[in-house]
């Protein structure tokens, strides 16, 4: 008897010790996705060559450093208002005088959803708008955007 | 909240029907204490000392109707503060629970030891606060979001069942030192306006599932009344 009792306190402290057990694996925070289109036929995906991204006054954003891509998901600053990015590419070659930037501003509201216990809460963003200063990026759509809440497809086309 | 309350009473009835059932006598007569037995549930001051996250109080009681049969209750209060990845909240608040027990071990003599299972109806009303949280950006780009002033939300409650498993040993002339396990169930959960209720004070830590796991030491004095 004595011997059963021990081993249920035993049993009892190793079950209290497990928590802490679940991860986050449900989206969080949306990312602007940028997906880039063929100016002359606007339905073709066209990919940009050595694209770079960084936001305003940051680094270059590791996943996007000269890489050849057809869409980009880019992070917003939740803590603020408006979020700046400069897109480099280079279509030519891989030489500094052929490099071409273009800048886009993005400007919205922030609200926070709860999500789970291991997640915590997401920021979405509302009434975002969005303006260039083109460069290699001819045209885009949309320019503006009632609510970006989540990233299963592109928010904005991007043609060049 | 009505229909449980039936079925409680239907729960009792069964029991008193069991408590006229004759026992066929022995040659020998043994008498059993009959009594109304307190204790308290040491577990939680002991937490509260480890834990400066947890503070609680938590008295049990039960009152034996037949051999085998008890009416059971614990009745108390906790403090949680939860921390998580991303928030940071406190619960607090005060809890019952009610419903039986049933001694499923055969003691031998005069000895009173118990390993017992039992089923409660349990309800608590509580307050959650959250104290902080960082907001989720899902990459280290940009830094999240940080709020640091308090939300908090009154009038939470919730309304749950418990299965338990224990064993009380009577260490000296009707003292008992117990230990229990208890898993639980969630019938219905308040929860707050855009965030969770993470904690329920008696009910504990609330899984994905809505399902609670629980446990108790306790020390338990019974006051006897009668001996038969």
């Amino acid at each position: 008897m004595k011997k059963t009792i021990i081993y249920i306190l035993l049993f009892a402290f190793i079950f209290s010790a497990c928590e802490k057990d679940d991860i986050c694996l449900l989206p969080t925070t949306p990312k602007l996705v940028l997906r880039f289109y063929d100016n002359t036929s606007q339905t073709t995906v066209k990919k940009v060559e050595r694209l770079s991204i960084w936001a305003d006054g940051k680094d270059i954003i590791s996943n996007y450093k000269s890489v050849t891509l057809d869409s980009v998901a880019i992070p917003l600053n939740v803590n603020t208002s408006q979020t700046i990015y400069h897109l480099k590419t280079n279509s030519v070659n891989g030489n500094i005088a052929n490099n071409a930037t273009s800048t886009i501003t993005i400007n919205y509201t922030t609200a926070e959803e709860y999500v789970s216990r291991s997640c915590g809460f997401k920021t979405i963003f509302n009434n975002v708008t969005i303006t260039s200063n083109n460069g290699w990026i001819q045209s885009f759509t949309p320019t503006s955007l009632t609510t970006i809440n989540n990233q299963t497809s592109a928010h904005v086309k991007i043609f060049h | 909240m009505l229909k449980y309350f039936i079925s409680f009473c239907l729960v009792i009835t069964t029991i008193s029907n069991f408590a006229q059932e004759k026992e066929s006598k022995d040659s020998i007569s043994i008498k059993n204490t009959y009594g109304f037995r307190l204790g308290i549930d040491i577990s939680k001051p002991i937490m509260g000392m480890i834990d400066s996250n947890s503070s609680g109080l938590e008295f049990v009681a039960d009152y034996r109707i037949s051999k085998n049969w008890y009416i059971a209750a614990e009745l108390g209060t906790q403090k949680e503060i939860t921390v998580e990845d991303y928030t940071n909240s406190t619960s607090n608040g005060s809890f019952y629970k009610i419903g039986f027990n049933y001694n499923a071990y055969e003691n031998w003599l005069d000895m009173n030891n118990e390993i017992f299972v039992g089923f409660r109806y349990a309800t608590s009303s509580f307050e959650q606060t959250l104290n902080s949280y960082t907001s989720n950006t899902g990459s280290d780009y940009f830094s999240g979001n940080t709020l640091s002033t308090p939300i908090t939300t009154k009038g939470l409650n919730a309304h749950w069942t418990e299965f338990v498993m224990g064993i009380k040993v009577e260490t000296f002339k009707n003292l008992f030192l117990g230990f229990s396990f208890s898993y639980k169930i969630m019938l219905s959960l308040k929860q707050p306006t855009n965030f969770k209720t993470l904690y329920v004070p008696g009910f504990n830590r609330v899984f994905e599932t809505e399902t609670g796991f629980g446990f108790n030491y306790t020390v338990s004095y019974t006051i006897p009344f009668i001996s038969k």
